[in-house]
């Protein structure tokens, strides 16, 4: 599918949009440069299963947990590998011990360091940043 | 009492050995593994940029801190419990609840940004009064938090989106400067313009004391897309201005507001020497005194975590070491 947004908010719905048929165990790959609007697709994601603390970049943190009441999601778990030098370090990190619940559904931003070590996402969603305030955004 | 800190929620490992008495702290020891040449000492790999690996770097440096293997000499264990990264938390937090445990000694929980606060009880620059405010500013965080008394605090505003820090490290990446993002930018921007762009100042008028800088990191994307032969050293004069700016407004207007008797600034970011010298100034004015860690305690260390430690331990704050986990959300107030 393809979209373009025009504000936060219209970046936003998509993100809410992708969580609406979700039941928990996918993987989803953002891609995009800096300022292309990747988290904030993930904070429509998290308000639409309502998280309602604030959802912020992970870059330093490289993961932030969001707990959640849904159904079959307990938790977001927002990855970021800006940061990582090397497939290693991800395993050194423990990662993987995230990757493969079934309660959880986790958003990596940055994940072309993923690559051998994730199995196929199920979604992949890339972010272009076209101007100050919109956004073109393919999910696959 | 004698305390062992130990500190390990997102890339260094560390640990410290602390004396307090009253409200004196005296560090005797202070240990970061990517400041250590434990490979020469020890063996074993530790990556070059970050000290990820911690569990090859904790045993290594709690040997290098000297002290006797049966705990005898220390009287609290202080550990970072969060927020953090859980499998780097949880390095820092086993090893606590372990040496506490065989050594039979009380262990602290301790909040990694109250560590950022109390880096300012290390060294001998005077004790902040209360109620104090708090602007902690680095990589991770961009916090203003009130500060009513030991182990007292309120969380009065916070960033939105990226940090600080964050936003200088990736307008570095944007201008093509060096990891880490704030000397490369402050040290450009000493021969830039600080008034040629006018950047935004994010949620200046917003009402609240929140943050945002993900926006002005767009900006600077935008300016540099449709000024591809801008200057680079005004762009980066006029970012930090932007950055600096808001930091320090926001900051006096809280202190105002919350009538506070001084300010603390911590955090990887206060080594800035431009939002040093733009805060004292604008506090000076209004009559508040400034305390600032000293440089080596303004990025991650274990002496802050000691310190914070230590004034828990004297409220007899202590936590079980069989029932304690890392807690990666783990807030303030």
């Amino acid at each position: 599918m393809h979209y373009e947004t025009h504000s936060t908010e219209e970046t936003m719905q998509i993100g809410a949009d992708l969580a609406a048929d979700l039941k928990g165990g996918e993987v989803i790959e953002l891609f995009g440069d800096l300022g292309s609007g990747k988290t904030t697709l993930v904070r429509g994601f998290a308000r639409a299963l309502g998280y309602k603390g604030p959802v912020r970049s992970p870059t330093f943190t490289i993961m932030n947990i969001y707990p959640v009441a849904h159904k079959t999601i307990k938790e977001i778990i927002h990855l970021d590998l800006y940061r990582l030098g090397k497939e290693s370090e991800m395993t050194a990190l423990g990662l993987e011990e995230w990757l493969d619940r079934k309660d959880a559904v986790v958003l990596i931003e940055w994940p072309d360091l993923a690559g051998a070590f994730l199995r196929a996402a199920d979604i992949r969603v890339t972010m272009e940043f076209i101007n100050a305030t919109e956004r073109k955004i393919d999910i696959t | 009492m004698r305390i062992l800190a130990i500190e390990t929620s997102c890339d260094e490992t560390a640990i410290a050995v602390l004396r307090g008495e009253g409200e004196d702290i005296l560090v005797e020891k202070n240990l970061v593994a990517s400041q250590i040449d434990i490979h020469a000492k020890y063996g074993g790999v530790v990556p070059e940029v970050a000290a990820r690996e911690h569990t090859q770097a904790i045993m290594p440096l709690l040997l290098e801190s000297g002290i006797a293997a049966d705990g005898s000499s220390i009287d609290v264990v202080a550990v970072t419990q969060g927020p953090g990264l859980v499998p780097a938390l949880r390095i820092g937090v086993e090893l606590g609840k372990t040496l506490a445990w065989s050594w039979e000694k009380p262990l602290v929980g301790v909040n990694h940004l109250e560590g950022h606060v109390y880096s300012v009880w290390l060294g001998n620059q005077g004790t902040p009064k209360f109620p104090a405010l708090v602007l902690l500013v680095s990589g991770g965080h961009t916090e203003l938090i009130l500060m009513k008394g030991h182990g007292d605090y309120e969380l009065i505003g916070m960033t939105r989106d990226d940090a600080a820090g964050e936003a200088f490290d990736k307008v570095a990446k944007l201008l093509d400067l060096g990891y880490p993002g704030g000397p490369a930018i402050s040290k450009m921007a000493e021969s830039g313009n600080a008034s040629a762009i006018p950047f935004p100042r994010p949620m200046l008028e917003s009402g609240d004391f929140d943050f945002s800088f993900s926006g002005l990191k767009t900006a600077v994307r935008v300016y540099l897309q449709e000024h591809p032969e801008a200057n680079r050293a005004d762009v980066a004069a006029s970012f930090q201005h932007a950055v600096v700016d808001t930091l320090v407004t926001k900051t006096v207007r809280a202190a105002e507001k919350y009538g506070a008797a001084s300010v603390i600034l911590s955090g990887g970011v206060s080594a800035n020497t431009l939002l040093r010298e733009t805060l004292r100034g604008a506090l000076d004015q209004i009559d508040l005194e400034l305390h600032v860690p000293e440089m080596k305690f303004t990025t991650d260390n274990a002496a802050m975590i000691g310190a914070a430690g230590y004034f828990r331990a004297r409220q007899n704050d202590f936590i079980d070491p069989l029932h304690t986990e890392a807690d990666p959300n783990m807030r303030l107030a």
